[in-house]
């Protein structure tokens, strides 16, 4: 009796011997994607402040150079901002909001007559300064940090960022 | 609480008769190691559908995103030269084990009445493997896989009478392509596991109908199957994954050739080492008679050997025994005989290490490629991530078409009519030609090209001049495409450069720019954009224009080359790998992860 119990013991082990060294790396493989960073972009010159009007919305394209897995894609559009001028003297001159829902990340589009944002996934409703107007998303819409040159009619940057939805707080991805 | 749950599943599903059944199997004569090959080969075959599935998650079947997926596999992704390396091994494992498996059945007779079909299936599971590597061998797309498929796929479309069709369903069309590789691809996961599954599952049920063969020597009484048989499972299986393990990180993963390339003529292509035996075999039967050794003979043999469990009713059972087991014996000997053979002719073929040698420097310039942020592979596909790397490409048309006339960095291919092209249209090649233009590397060669020794003699520029002069000349090749001499003029950095008066003053001489110097003193090619794509493109293109070299006697200039023997993106090419801009190797090669 004490040989089968020794022999069911070794194996038990032998049977982990087997499966480990398979199960293990296999783990570490399908959560490789946990290893990838963002990368970071820098600023995008986006358009001049004369091509601005103020209080009206409008969408400009981000371009970006993207590498999704082994493929290195040129410069070509990756995601699209909002600009909106603001009036005379108002710090920043320039406001721009991620057209990607804090809700569940659809694309935001302008309500009828430019009264305001909304998304039509799930009606998630914003002001023209990015405020909710409804419940439906977690938080305001998300602004972008704005860079404008210092001459008479300057150019306007924009950091192109991602934000993690569905939280109050915005985090970026990364 | 454990046991009430376990009672309360086993009363739903009688799991545990079912456990018993599959542990207690009785072993007529008790537990033996030469019983170990079947469950190996099971384990073998659970690994394999194990990295197979985690490989599909990451694999994408056609031909220009499928090596760049397996190079992800293979050089990004956490594990993953282990998990394809554990594929890629332990699939030639199961080939080792089933002929292992097959010899020691032959050996105790086991193959004969009344476990004919166990044998039978079990030959079925020999084939479903095989056409496992044969399906699998391709997927990556890479050289390896291509060539070698493509050959495997012609013998089989030397098939009498539905060869040809048969080989335009399984490859997808006459071309291989992305239809190629999605029915390779659907064969290699849909279609032979189920099939292997079955031909198993039969193969076993048959196994325990009629137990295992015991040694005649044995004792009558059978053992259950737990513990010790298991166990000796167990070790066995174990043996083999630390084999296999083994050989997986001495070679640090499976290779991944550079990608699949239609169009280059030389590669090396050899089957894996298991077929290397019908590649040898082949070459013993050269023209007509190849289908002999391509299909008859092979034919022959696998119909003799599905054919031995009858061989016993015609002959006496222990002279059939011994017939089929000389039989065996005799092809696995002709087949190690031809494999040695085969890996010695090459041994010393030097074409053929030469070939091979190229292919690394290939397949490592490719993943090297692929790493560096910068490039990555070509949204277009792999296919292009050589023809786009000035160093493959750029070199490979220089040799091919300019290294007869010119040399780069002192080496050509024949005797030399030219200049020396390495890092041609930079400051340094200009600035070494307006010291030396009679040096070897710049127009000492060149038949009728005597004007700048001429100037050389001539000209009162001091060395810190001619630097000066060096610099503004240098300029001109990054002047772009659309840009007219007089914009160009206009510019301030241009109108300014202390360069431009020594140029109009000394060079202008010789040498026309509209609208700074006239020449007249002797013919010269013009130099405006000198070095810039177009300059190049047109001197390719157009030797003989006036504002090139058309002013020599035909037999002395260089021809032209149209579209057609050097494209465009060749050009461009070409220019790049001259003036270095690529992305430069790495002092030790990167490793083969
Ligand atoms: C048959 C010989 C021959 C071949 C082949 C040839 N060249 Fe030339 N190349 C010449 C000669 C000779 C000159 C000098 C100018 C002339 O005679 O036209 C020259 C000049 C040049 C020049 C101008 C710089 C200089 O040394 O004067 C460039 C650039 C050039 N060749 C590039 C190429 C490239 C690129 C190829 C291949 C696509 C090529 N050549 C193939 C003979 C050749
Ligand atoms: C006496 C006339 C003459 C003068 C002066 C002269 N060159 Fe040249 N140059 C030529 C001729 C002719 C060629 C064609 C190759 C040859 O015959 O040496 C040439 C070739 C060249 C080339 C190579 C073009 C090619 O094929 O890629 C460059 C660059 C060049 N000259 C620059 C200069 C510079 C810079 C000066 C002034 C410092 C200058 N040359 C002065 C006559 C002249």
């Amino acid at each position: 009796m004490l040989r089968r119990e020794l022999l069911a013991r070794l194996s038990a082990g032998l049977g982990a011997a087997l499966s480990l060294p398979l199960l293990i790396p296999g783990i570490a493989y399908i959560l490789s994607p946990l290893r990838l960073r963002r990368e970071q972009g820098g600023f995008e010159t986006l358009t001049r402040l004369s091509e601005l009007e103020v209080g009206k919305p409008r969408l400009f394209f981000i371009q970006q150079e993207r590498r999704d897995a082994w493929v290195k894609y040129p410069r070509e559009p990756v995601g699209s901002v909002w600009l909106i001028r603001q009036p005379k003297g108002a710090n920043p001159p320039v406001v721009a909001l991620s057209s990607e829902c804090p809700h569940l990340g659809c694309a935001i589009s302008l309500k009828d007559e430019s009264k305001g944002f909304i998304c039509h996934c799930h009606a998630s409703a914003f002001d023209l300064s990015g405020k909710p107007e409804n419940a439906a998303p977690p938080r305001p819409m998300d602004t972008l940090e704005v860079a404008l040159g210092n001459d008479a009619d300057p150019e306007i940057r924009v950091k192109f960022e991602r934000f993690r939805t569905q939280s109050e707080e915005k985090i970026p991805l990364v | 609480m454990f046991k009430s749950l376990a009672d309360w599943i086993n009363d739903r599903t009688g799991y545990r008769a079912l456990a018993d059944q599959a542990f207690n199997e009785p072993i007529p004569g008790g537990a033996r190691w030469r019983y170990v090959f079947g469950s190996a080969l099971a384990t073998v075959f659970c690994m394999q559908a194990f990295t197979g599935l985690l490989l599909m998650t990451a694999y994408s079947p056609s031909s220009s995103t499928a090596w760049g997926s397996v190079f992800y596999i293979s050089h990004v992704m956490w594990m993953g030269w282990f998990i394809r390396g554990m594929h890629h091994f332990t699939a030639q494992a199961m080939i080792v084990l089933l002929a292992l498996h097959v010899l020691q059945v032959l050996l105790a007779g086991a193959y004969r009445r009344p476990r004919e079909f166990n044998w039978w299936f079990g030959m079925a599971l020999l084939f479903v493997t095989l056409g496992f590597s044969l399906t699998g061998y391709l997927l990556p797309w890479d050289q390896k896989g291509y060539w070698a498929t493509k050959v495997a796929t012609n013998i089989m479309g030397g098939a009498p009478v539905i060869g040809p069709s048969l080989q335009k369903v399984f490859v997808g069309g006459v071309d291989y392509g992305n239809q190629t590789v999605t029915r390779f691809y659907g064969i290699h996961v849909g279609l032979l596991p189920p099939l292997l599954v079955a031909c198993l599952a039969a193969h076993i049920a048959l196994v325990r109908r009629h137990g295992h063969t015991p040694p005649q020597k044995a004792p009558a009484t059978p053992s259950p199957a737990w513990p010790e048989q298991v166990f000796m499972n167990l070790v066995a299986s174990v043996g083999v994954l630390s084999v296999i393990i083994l050989v997986v990180l001495a070679h640090g993963g499976a290779n991944l050739d550079a990608p699949a390339d239609p169009s280059n003529g030389d590669y090396p292509a050899r089957p894996e080492w298991y077929f290397l035996s019908l590649f040898q075999f082949l070459k013993l039967f050269p023209g007509r008679l190849e289908a002999i050794g391509t299909m008859v003979i092979p034919g022959a043999i696998v119909l003799v050997m599905l054919l031995l469990p009858l061989l016993d009713r015609i002959l006496p059972r222990s002279f059939a025994h011994f017939l089929a087991c000389g039989f065996v014996f005799g092809v696995l000997g002709g087949a190690g005989f031809l494999t040695v053979q085969a890996i010695r002719d090459d041994w010393d073929d030097r074409p053929f290490l030469a070939a091979r040698e190229k292919a690394d420097q290939a397949r490592l310039r490719a993943i090297a490629l692929a790493l560096d942020p910068g490039v990555g592979v070509p949204p277009e596909g792999a296919g292009y991530l050589l023809a786009r790397d000035p160093l493959t490409q750029g070199r490979a048309v220089l040799e091919k078409r300019c290294l007869g006339c010119h040399v780069h960095d002192g080496k050509g291919l024949g005797t030399q009519s030219a200049s020396d092209l390495a890092r041609f249209g930079t400051r340094d090649w200009l600035r070494g030609m307006l010291e030396n233009p009679g040096a070897g590397s710049y127009f000492k060669h060149a038949k009728g090209c005597d004007g700048m020794m001429e100037w050389k003699r001539t000209t009162k520029l001091k060395p810190n001049e001619l630097d000066v002069v060096a610099d503004f000349v240098a300029g001109f090749a990054s002047i772009p495409d659309d840009v007219e001499p007089t914009e160009w003029l206009n510019q301030k950095e241009v109108a300014e450069h202390p360069g431009l008066k020594l140029f109009q003053n000394d060079c202008g001489k010789c040498h026309v720019i509209d609208g700074l110097s006239e020449g007249g003193l002797r013919d010269a090619p013009g130099l405006f954009a000198w070095g810039s794509p177009r300059w190049f493109a047109r001197m390719i293109r157009k030797p003989d224009a006036l504002d090139r070299y058309g002013y020599l006697e035909t037999s002395n200039r260089m021809p032209a080359f149209g579209t057609d023997q050097v494209s465009d993106a060749d050009l461009n090419m070409i220019i790049r790998y001259l003036k270095d801009d690529y992305l430069k190797p790495a002092a030790a090669p990167a490793q083969a992860r």
